[in-house]
């Protein structure tokens, strides 16, 4: 088990620069996502972390050592790879023991701590079998007894799951989580899944293009997202953006908008300075009830979607299309005018010019 | 047939001219199991002609007599009597130990050549795509050309190796390389292996290109140094591959004579001989049809075998 902390990574291929000034610290025993949508650099910070790629600058620490110039198999780390990287013509006992083979653990030994990794995972009854006998889910299981079975004081996943169907992943996505809990090595974990980000993570670090956006927990990259890209990336359906002017009526606040007026109450952000100018609302989709409130949205219906549990209904509210997410009873009429009451000690502010969440993060 | 009457969806001629109709038959034809033979019937025909047919002429005149220079002694079947007399015929026995030793150390050098050659092409390095190039030229050039030039290189009087290793100092006088039979046999693998590497190259880097990159990325992770990763990566994911090229080369090796019978022409004494050029010379210069035959049968079966056994041994067929 083992801290990290990542100082200053940089990366760039030629003039491409894909990584830039990435910091990132990891707690003892945490799990650390990395999010972000494809080609933003997770893989390529993940290689790093493993040394198999070289930084253009800065400094990898594992466990207070600063590993920059130290080969992959002394950092005592073990990686999942998204392909797996099962060693085809290799049993699945001698892939799963494989680094242990290659440090010279005695065959005993070996076998003993490759039987239990095997049955941690409940692939005991596979050891016999070459990885091309296995299915997708199998696979994976062995990739994890790999990892596991050196005792590593830092996992690496790459995207694991997403070879899987839907339902495997979801069985997968908990068994990894089970495993951190009872093993308690730190992890970090890449994946474009937010899902996958928001139920796993103790950490989160949404990334796009090379830089890190927000790196919180998950509660607070959910519900004070730093930017607008961070806000809209996570939640689905995605955020609401409302655009409208922020005014000062009486004491209060009010969103004045295309279609009529947001009084917003309960606001946790300072956001005195942008008074009078625009601001974009960011309203998640399930802070919004079909009943009538103080701080209410007024639009036709444009789209209803029943979901089983829930019932999406798409709004338009003066040209803008609001998503609220209702309950499954609730099944407005298409055309009918709407009211959608907003909570909006949930919403958050957004700057139009930066994307920025205004105020910064509380 | 009346079989293909009763599938679903066929239905009972109407006229006499539908019924002979060609595209109707032909249309019924294609739903019966006999279509498949009908398909493969032009392709078979070609294979008897151009195959089957000069491969049984062969064996047949193995069982005959035919000397073009003795038609006095007729054409008539003499049974085993070509075997009986390879039986007692040491050239044959010493043929058979050379083309052993032939075939063997200019596989494994080919191999070990190939394999070096792959690997360092393999690296993304700048230059290396022209190198790939380069390095099939010898491939490129006709065994009798290959064999004339180094004829050429490896003359006694004129030729630039021996020049080369006299002022390296490695030699202290001119020598006459195809007439000493232990350097004749040696000097000959050595332009075998030189002009056939490039096909283990060509096939093995096709093969590593197959490999996936995570593998080695996963083998640094668990400790594995670069002879482990060859050993246990490498070569394991090359074995197919390897297999093919290499009884694709035992078969080119055994059966092709021009290399030798440029450079050396089976001596000095026999010390050169093997099995394809003694066939070629039975049947080329002592006009022997039958004794040619007989010995080309049993490099035929020798192949055969090694075929078969090297396919069971490397396991190739297992995964
Ligand atoms: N060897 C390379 N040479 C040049 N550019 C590269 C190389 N490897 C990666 N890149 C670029 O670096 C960027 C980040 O790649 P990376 O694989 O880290 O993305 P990712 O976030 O893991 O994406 P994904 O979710 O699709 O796996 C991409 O734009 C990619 O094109
Ligand atoms: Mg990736």
């Amino acid at each position: 088990m083992a801290t990290l902390s990542i100082k200053g990574v940089r990366k760039s291929y030629g003039s491409l620069e894909v990584l830039s000034n990435i910091d990132l610290e990891l707690e003892d025993g945490g799990f650390l996502v990395l999010l972000g949508p494809s080609g933003c650099g997770k893989s390529t910070l993940l290689s790093i972390i493993a040394g198999l790629e070289p930084s253009s600058g800065g400094d990898v620490v594992i466990g207070g050592r600063t590993v920059n110039d130290v080969h992959p198999k002394d950092r005592n780390i073990a990686m999942v790879f998204q392909s797996y990287a099962l060693y085809p013509t290799m049993s699945v006992q001698r892939n799963i023991g494989f680094g242990l083979e290659m440090r010279k653990v005695e065959t005993a030994a070996r076998e003993s701590a490759v039987a239990g990794a095997a049955e941690l995972l409940q692939i005991s009854h596979l050891l016999e079998r070459k990885p091309g006998q296995l299915s997708g889910g199998q696979r994976q299981r062995v990739a994890m007894g790999r990892a596991i079975v050196r005792q590593p004081d830092l996992f690496l996943f790459d995207e694991p799951l997403s070879n899987l169907d839907a339902k495997l992943r979801v069985e997968m996505r908990t068994e990894i989580k089970r495993l951190h809990d009872r093993l308690g090595t730190s992890v970090v974990y890449v994946t474009h899944d937010q899902v996958e980000a928001m139920t796993l993570g103790t950490k989160v670090a949404v990334m796009k293009g090379g830089v890190i956006q927000q790196l919180a927990d998950p509660q607070t990259i959910y519900e004070r997202p730093a930017n607008m890209f961070v806000a809209g990336f996570i939640g689905s359906p995605t955020m609401n953006f409302l655009e409208g002017t922020l005014v000062q009526d009486g004491g209060g606040l009010v969103l004045k908008h295309a279609a009529g007026a947001l009084v917003l109450t309960g606001i946790e952000q300072d956001v005195r300075s942008h008074i009078g100018r625009p601001v974009v609302a960011g309203i998640r989709p399930e802070t919004m009830s079909a009943a009538g409130g103080a701080s209410t949205l007024q639009g036709s219906v444009d789209v209803v979607e029943p979901t089983g549990p829930d019932t999406m209904v798409i709004v338009n509210v003066g040209g803008q299309m609001i998503t609220a997410r209702l309950g499954s009873r609730d099944r407005p009429k298409l055309g009918a005018e709407m009211t959608l009451a907003v909570d909006t000690a949930a919403v958050n502010l957004f700057d139009p010019e930066s994307g920025n969440r205004i105020g910064g993060d509380v | 047939m009346s079989r293909s009457l009763n599938m679903p969806g066929s239905r009972p001629p109407r006229t006499i001219w539908e019924a002979i109709s060609p595209f109707r038959l032909i249309g019924e034809l294609s739903e019966t199991r006999y279509w498949m033979y009908l398909l493969l019937l032009p392709s078979a025909l070609l294979i008897t002609a151009v195959v089957l047919y000069p491969t049984v002429y062969g064996m047949q005149m193995s069982f005959r007599e035919m000397r073009l220079n003795r038609p006095d002694l007729g054409n008539d079947w003499v049974l085993f009597k070509h075997y009986v007399r390879m039986i007692n015929d040491p050239i044959f026995w010493v043929s058979l130990r050379n083309t052993a030793v032939w075939v063997t150390s200019s596989i494994v050098l080919e191999f070990l050549i190939g394999l070096i050659a792959a690997l360092a092409l393999n690296r993304d390095l700048p230059g290396t795509k022209l190198l790939a190039v380069l390095i099939l030229l010898p491939y490129f050039l006709p065994n009798v050309v290959a064999g004339h030039m180094w004829a050429l290189m490896l003359d006694p009087r004129m030729g630039v190796i021996n020049d080369l290793l006299l002022k390296v100092g490695l030699l202290t006088e001119y020598k006459a390389w195809f007439a000493d039979p232990t350097t004749a046999m040696a000097a000959a693998i050595i332009v075998e292996a030189w002009h056939s590497f490039p096909f283990f190259t060509l096939l093995i880097m096709a093969g590593l290109k197959g490999i996936p990159t995570d593998l080695y990325k996963a083998a640094n992770i668990d400790g594995a140094g670069a002879f482990a990763q060859l050993r246990l990566i490498t070569l394991p994911m090359l074995k197919t591959i390897i297999a093919a090229a290499v009884i694709l080369r035992v078969i080119g090796l055994v059966n092709s004579p021009d290399l030798l019978l440029i450079l050396t022409s089976g001596g000095p004494g026999r010390s050169t001989q093997v099995l394809s050029l003694y066939a070629f010379q039975m049947a080329y210069k002592d006009f022997n049809f039958g004794y040619a035959g007989a010995l080309s049968v049993v490099m035929f079966v020798f192949l055969m075998l090694f075929a078969w056994a090297y396919v069971r041994l490397s396991k190739v067929n297992q995964e």
